[in-house]
């Protein structure tokens, strides 16, 4: 089947700004603009109270923008009334932080409220929400109500629910953040295989970095109400900053030395620090052999390697110690293997 | 105490208690069949009005606030003879126990309807959202979300406005009106037979305790818990 070419999400210039004109006025959402392609988990990562949770409510007009255009599925979701909405919002699943299951309906009766809302008749309902409950791995539990089941298994109803009417996109809406370590893998596989299996294109806003690295092809880090780094996971993840700004990738991955680790390494460390990347380690490992030429020392003071959905990468910061000229070589050579940063700018012309 | 109700008259004052007991009855059923789709119309409206509410409209919100705090704390006794002019043009007639139902609708609508908002404003906001997420009518969400998921709670608001409600009641006799509380001021108060004003009170306790059971015992079939 021939997908249409155009973007499923489109933001332009989009902006949401709450109690404007008033002294408690906060812009959530500040002139944001991006697309999500279809077929392609788009994760947005931040943290709290970057407005996150506005952004992926504007998706469904859940949330109206003060400004800019907001098009999904083809319809400029910014400019319709609510009723006209409703028919875009059958075509969108949305998932919860905190699950937000019916309380007076039971597993199955969950999973058919989109259906019945949708239409759906009664032998068909029955039929798709065991289908559903079987997708999720939660068959037996049908007649049972949400409060005798686990966060995990409320999250599984949830993602049930979300995809009962067979929706274009999914949006995730922290949908991990309530959950313990091992439900959440859990709760990720499973969203990864709505997107693998069924096609669904995903939105995903959450504030830990372990969603993004699982599921996300694409990821925009939001700060602020803005959108201030976007891009593949895998590049986002690997490449070093040149200006040497410590990034919320950066800082919430602990691959890079922070203030703190810096002291620590100044205490027994004098040599020239820097941060080089592990894209093709095998190209940094001979350059590392070859320290003993160029007549330096090296002393691996921090690192850290990350696994993406599609490919492994890493961060090594090294201190290196030796004659100036030498250093300096070293690290040219090291250049022509990986990307490098260096931990202090203008260190290097100190020493 | 025990010696007096012996010697009581029961063949006179048996039929009297059940016939007041009756009155109650009739009076209380009635006007709660009537005030309970108000109060819950009237509750619905605030909850939903509200700022931030699913049909958020501040001049309705305004309105229906206004007038529930301008009737609720009207005293009873008053309300019915305040009411009177009015309860004459509608039913043709200021006094008995139809007055009274009719005084028992205004007061009890309007708390009812407090007492409904205040049920609903505990429902989780995140449920409605995900309703209207799957593109829920607003008209869908109130009748198979807000009140389904209130269900439990609003049980025992109601009950205890059906409690209140017996408690009206028993001003019924001022305006020429029966039941319990008339039973116990004409046949015991007036004629100094405390024992008699005791059978009304007994029969009181004994209803309101019936209902409170009843009450929980739904509330908590609905809750499953």
């Amino acid at each position: 089947m021939a997908r249409p070419k155009n973007p499923l999400i489109e933001f332009q210039n989009v902006t949401r700004t709450f109690n404007p004109g008033k002294g408690t006025a906060v812009t959530a959402v500040d002139d944001v603009s991006f697309t999500v392609d279809h077929g392609e988990v788009y994760g947005v990562i931040g943290f709290s109270g970057a407005g996150k949770s506005t952004l992926i409510r504007l998706i469904n007009g859940l949330e109206r923008p003060t400004a800019g255009t907001i098009t999904v599925l083809g319809h400029e979701v910014s400019r319709m009334s609510e009723s006209k909405l409703r028919h875009v919002r059958s075509r969108i699943g949305m998932v919860f932080q905190q699950f937000n299951l019916f309380q007076s309906r039971n597993v199955a009766g969950n999973v058919a409220y989109p259906l019945r809302v949708a239409g759906w008749n009664k032998a068909d309902r029955e039929r798709r929400v065991e289908e559903l409950l079987e997708f999720v791995g939660l068959a037996d539990k049908a007649k049972t109500y949400p409060e005798q089941l686990s966060g995990g298994q409320k999250q599984r109803v949830g993602i049930a629910r979300a995809l009962a009417v067979k929706p274009d996109i999914l949006l995730a809406d922290e949908s991990t953040s309530a959950l313990d370590p091992s439900t959440t893998g859990e709760v990720l596989r499973l969203l990864r295989r709505a997107n693998e299996e069924l096609g669904i294109t995903i939105v995903a806003i959450t504030h830990e970095m372990e969603v993004i690295r699982s599921i996300a092809d694409r990821v925009a880090v939001m700060d602020r109400g803005k959108i201030v780094e976007e891009g593949l996971v895998y590049d986002i993840f690997s490449n070093p900053r040149d200006d040497g700004e410590i990034t919320f990738v950066g800082s919430a991955l602990k691959d890079r030395p922070s203030a703190e680790d810096l002291t620590r390494i100044r205490r027994h460390s004098d040599g020239r620090l820097i941060t080089v990347s592990l894209k093709d380690s095998a190209a940094v490992g001979g350059v590392l052999g070859r320290a003993g030429e160029f007549g330096i020392a090296f002393e691996i003071v921090h690192g850290g390697m990350n696994t993406t959905k599609n490919a492994s990468f890493g961060l090594l910061t090294l201190a290196l110690t030796g004659r100036t000229e030498a250093v300096q070589s070293f690290v040219e050579a090291m250049r022509d293997a990986a990307p490098v940063q260096e931990v202090e700018p203008g260190q290097e012309t100190l020493r | 105490m025990i010696e007096a109700y012996r010697e009581l008259d029961w063949d006179y004052y048996g039929p009297e208690l059940l016939d007041a007991l009756a009155e109650t009855v009739h009076m209380v059923v009635v006007a709660f069949a009537i005030s309970a789709w108000i109060g819950l119309t009237l509750g619905l409206l605030l909850y939903t009005t509200r700022a931030g509410g699913l049909l958020a409209n501040a001049p309705l919100f305004w309105t229906v606030n206004f007038l529930v705090n301008t009737i609720r704390p009207i005293p009873f006794i008053i309300l019915i003879a305040a009411l009177q002019p009015l309860t004459i043009q509608i039913l043709g007639t200021g006094i008995g126990n139809t007055a009274v139902i009719h005084a028992m609708v205004w007061a009890s609508s309007f708390g009812i309807a407090r007492i409904v908002e205040q049920n609903l404003v505990t429902i989780d906001p995140g449920v409605i959202e995900a309703a209207r997420a799957m593109g829920a009518s607003r008209t869908r969400i109130i009748f198979t979300v807000i009140l389904p998921e209130a269900f439990g709670p609003l049980i025992l608001g109601f009950t205890f406005v059906i409690i209140a409600m017996i408690d009206m009641s028993a001003l019924a006799g001022i305006v020429g009106g029966g039941g319990l509380g008339n039973f116990a001021i004409v046949e015991g108060y007036q004629r100094f037979r405390p024992e008699v004003t005791w059978l009304a009170v007994a029969a009181v306790i004994l209803m309101v305790h019936l209902l409170q059971i009843l009450g929980n015992l739904a509330a908590r079939k609905v809750l499953r818990r």
